[in-house]
């Protein structure tokens, strides 16, 4: 990819690109991955490389979204993807509000829906949010006016992690062909959202995709890969579900760590970190099972020592800090075709009216 | 409406909410008689509130009445709502709760005391009783006192004093009763008095921050899991409590409300056979809804199974058309499986479970327009009940008279089972009965209607079927010779 493109010739290459590929975007929130079909994703990967290109300039910064009012809203502690979104939406010269609960009226038992009003009164357009409650966007679209963008909701979703995941994984991978390659996604699978989007994402890319953690921390997702094992759904293929860390790693072009947090020990699942960290814990002897050429990932943030080792996390295989560079591409690409005029001859315009499908 | 019903209801019958029905006269309906067995073409006339004839059509005379059409049962029996007063009036009052139930075709409903204070002391139960009083509908309010002081689960409630008052029975609802132990001393003290422990089941240890039943949708929506084992669990332990309560007094009774699990449906099967005495009930969304609908699916239970009794994958169905993660659908229990739903109506068919219940549970949108997580559990139930009983008419799946049963003779038999209950009012035969005061519903199955905010007369607006229709118009209620419901179109005809 070329540097030195500016924001219009990339609106001007995304106008031409999207009809020769049948893709038009019609999406007006990003809740989560599952609704995407496969060109919609395409077409996110590809709005991702322009991104990528205003990155690599020496002034990483374009009008695309010049006087459009982003607001974050994280009811969750979250550093890398509240400054992720907001350098993103910065570099499209956005208007940001952060707002985090800790210091808002939330505090004082405003409820997210009039949360979600007050910032709609309060001129926000488009609304990132974290909340710790599966399905909590859902709320949110239901009464915003503008657009939600899903940055983490409960267990359940973080679609703009799965997408720089994919994305990521793109670049390493031949010809960006996940078709057939082993993906081993390892660690506390029941409470991750990041593997559940990750799910929909890399079985839609035709990745063969294992997930690996103890018995208690896989719960209800074999119920989950038995309903898919027939690749009855449309767009989406089997995975498997495995406590066997070698079966998982054996062979992977990716292997990806999540984080364990050390609430699982009181919650009585799991023994100790030790003994996490001895029996599913990435380290250098399991990477020799992957492919030699395999890429080690980690969402972040990473406890060293326990679901990975220090070596393995900054080893040459490890792509954990292009993750956090690519997340930056991505979350550019989505504002923009969630609330950019896709109209390279409007694209200094402001005011743009929001689309009305969902 | 049916032209038929219009008809039949055309000569408008002046009185108010709370007056005698002095004359009501229905021709060419369809009866459903559940004390008899009988149904069919007939006919009723009401005169100054007695139901003063009953004729049974045959011949030309009862040529196009069809059971499709404006059907006469006898009024609906709800043995467990919430009508939230004392303490959570912004959520339902008694005077909109019954308002609610008339629309819903019962004339008697049978209140939980999670109320604040807890029903735990007659003072509480002469304020539901004045309340009922002052809000001038005829549907008879009948209450459960707590099994609980304060329902803390620490000690028992003024059970005796309760029953002198005149409770039905006893109940910690919303919560089941805390220990085996505390179950013990309620199911002898109750059985003493005549009267049943009602329990909740549930293992509240393995539903701490539950959110959905634990299975597949629950794992795609990142839901915590409530799992079939916190309901199995409890039932096993009531069982067993009440098998040991039996050897010292042979008067105790336990009735499970709504189970909604296959393995514990089958469990009290087991125990009804071994000849225990325990009853248990199952709810309409129970029956007909099932977990798949908080991922954004619309259609009946039934409807998710196919040929084989395999659940269908809504998602491989494309049957996902409503928004996710709507709180009305969160409840406890919560929906379960379509296979669970199944089994909640093989268990109504063969007389495991004898009575649908509402659980009508009302709540303000304070505590429902909120994260999925963070709603109240609860729907607001007691109109759609008869809509849903009969959508599973409508299938095939149900037949009309066994439906009208589990509203009717069903829960009244369940009471007439608990010994100092028997010869009270609630346990009286709920059949269509020449000379005794008018106690009826009357339904037209041709005419479906719009579930809205609006439509609802309770003050809880949190029901599932909002912006559906259902069949059943309900265009009359009478309850115990007075004017309880009138469908508002119900005159103008």
């Amino acid at each position: 990819m070329s540097g030195g493109i500016d924001a219009s010739a990339a609106a001007a290459h995304l106008k031409g690109a999207a009809p020769s590929q049948d893709v038009v975007w019609h999406h007006r929130h990003l809740l989560d991955v599952d609704v995407l079909t496969w060109p919609e994703i395409e077409l996110i990967m590809r709005t991702t490389d322009e991104m990528k290109g205003i990155l690599a300039r020496p002034i990483r910064k374009v009008p695309a979204l010049n006087g459009r009012r982003v607001t974050t809203l994280f009811y969750e502690a979250s550093t890398r993807t509240r400054v992720s979104f907001e350098t993103a939406a910065r570099n499209l010269s956005a208007d940001v509000v952060s707002i985090s609960t800790a210091t808002s009226s939330v505090t004082k038992g405003e409820s997210l829906v009039d949360t979600i009003r007050t910032l709609e009164a309060l001129g926000a357009e488009i609304l990132v949010m974290r909340h710790a409650v599966s399905g909590a966007p859902y709320l949110a679209a239901e009464v915003f006016g503008g657009h939600v963008l899903n940055g983490g909701d409960g267990w359940h979703a973080h679609p703009t992690q799965a997408l720089l995941d994919l994305y990521t994984m793109r670049q390493h991978l031949p010809h960006g062909d996940l078709h057939g390659r082993k993906v081993a996604i390892v660690g506390d699978i029941l409470h991750s959202r990041v593997a559940r989007s990750n799910i929909w994402s890399l079985t839609a890319a035709g990745a063969d995709l294992w997930l690996c953690g103890p018995a208690t921390l896989l719960r209800g997702m074999d119920r989950w890969a038995t309903a898919w094992a027939t690749g009855a759904v449309p767009g989406h293929g089997r995975f498997h579900v495995t406590s066997d860390i070698d079966a998982a790693v054996s062979d992977a072009d990716v292997v990806m760590a999540l984080r364990i947090q050390r609430e699982r020990m009181q919650g009585g699942l799991l023994p100790s970190l030790r003994e996490y960290a001895a029996r599913f814990g990435l380290n250098a002897a399991r990477m020799a099972l992957a492919k030699p050429e395999a890429i080690v990932m980690h969402p972040g943030p990473m406890n060293e020592g326990v679901e990975i080792a220090p070596d393995v996390a900054i080893g040459d295989r490890a792509v954990i800090t292009e993750q956090v560079a690519n997340g930056v591409a991505v979350r550019m690409a989505l504002l923009y075709l969630l609330a950019g005029s896709h109209d390279a001859s409007h694209i200094h315009e402001t005011g743009h009216a929001p689309e009305a499908a969902r | 409406m049916s032209p038929q019903a219009k008809k039949a209801a055309a000569p408008a019958l002046g009185p108010r909410v709370g007056e005698i029905v002095e004359r009501f006269e229905l021709e060419k309906a369809w009866l459903v008689d559940p004390v008899s067995g009988r149904e069919g073409p007939g006919e009723i006339v009401v005169i100054d509130g007695v139901l003063e004839s009953v004729v049974w059509l045959e011949g030309v005379e009862a040529k196009g009445v069809t059971d499709k059409g404006v059907v006469v049962a006898p009024g609906f029996f709800d043995l467990h709502a919430h009508f939230r007063e004392p303490g959570f009036e912004d959520a339902e009052t008694v005077a909109t709760g019954t308002a609610a139930a008339a629309h819903g075709g019962y004339t008697t409903v049978a209140l939980m005391p999670n109320t604040s204070p807890a029903l735990d002391e007659p003072g509480i139960l002469e304020r539901i009783r004045s309340a009922a009083r002052a809000g001038g509908s005829p549907v008879e309010v009948l209450a459960y006192g707590a099994v609980s002081a304060e329902r803390a689960g620490e000690q028992l409630s003024a059970m005796g004093e309760l029953a002198d008052a005149g409770v039905i029975g006893y109940s910690d609802d919303g919560a089941p009763v805390r220990t085996p132990k505390l179950l013990r001393s309620a199911l002898l003290y109750a059985g003493m008095l005549g009267l049943a422990v009602v329990d909740h089941a549930e293992d509240s240890e393995l539903t701490a921050n539950a959110e959905a039943n634990e299975g597949y949708v629950a794992s795609v929506l990142g839901l915590q899991g409530w799992p079939a084992a916190a309901e199995v669990n409890a039932v096993s332990r009531d069982l067993a409590v009440l098998a040991d309560a039996l050897l010292d007094e042979p008067r105790v009774r336990l009735h499970l409300t709504h189970l909604s699990t296959a393995a514990s449906l089958d469990l009290v099967r087991r125990a009804k056979a071994a000849g225990l005495p325990v009853t248990c009930d199952v709810t309409p969304h129970h029956l007909a809804l099932a977990d798949e609908w908080i991922a954004g699916a619309r259609r009946w239970s039934w409807e998710a199974l196919d040929t084989d009794a395999a659940v269908r994958d809504p998602w491989v169905d494309a049957a996902l058309t409503a928004w996710p993660y709507n709180t009305s659908l969160r409840v406890n229990p919560p929906l379960r499986s379509p296979v669970d739903a199944a089994a909640c109506l093989v268990a109504l068919l063969d007389g495991t479970a004898s009575a649908v219940v509402t659980d009508h549970a009302p709540h303000t949108v304070v505590d429902k327009e909120v994260e999925f997580g963070k709603a109240s559990n609860g729907i607001s139930g007691i109109e759609t009940g008869l809509g849903v009983l009969l959508a599973l008419v409508d299938a095939g799946k149900l037949t009309l008279a066994a439906a009208v049963a589990a509203l009717t003779t069903g829960p009244a038999g369940i009471v007439a089972g608990w010994p100092a209950a028997a010869a009270t009012p609630a346990a009286r035969k709920r059949g269509l009965i020449e000379g005794a005061p008018a106690d009826l519903v009357v339904f037209d199955r041709a005419d479906r209607w719009a579930v809205t905010a609006e439509s609802l007369r309770s003050k809880g607006k949190n029901s599932p079927f909002i912006g559906r229709e259902l069949s059943g118009r309900v265009l009359l209620t009478i309850a115990g010779g007075r004017l309880a419901y009138e469908d508002p179109a119900a005159g103008e005809g």
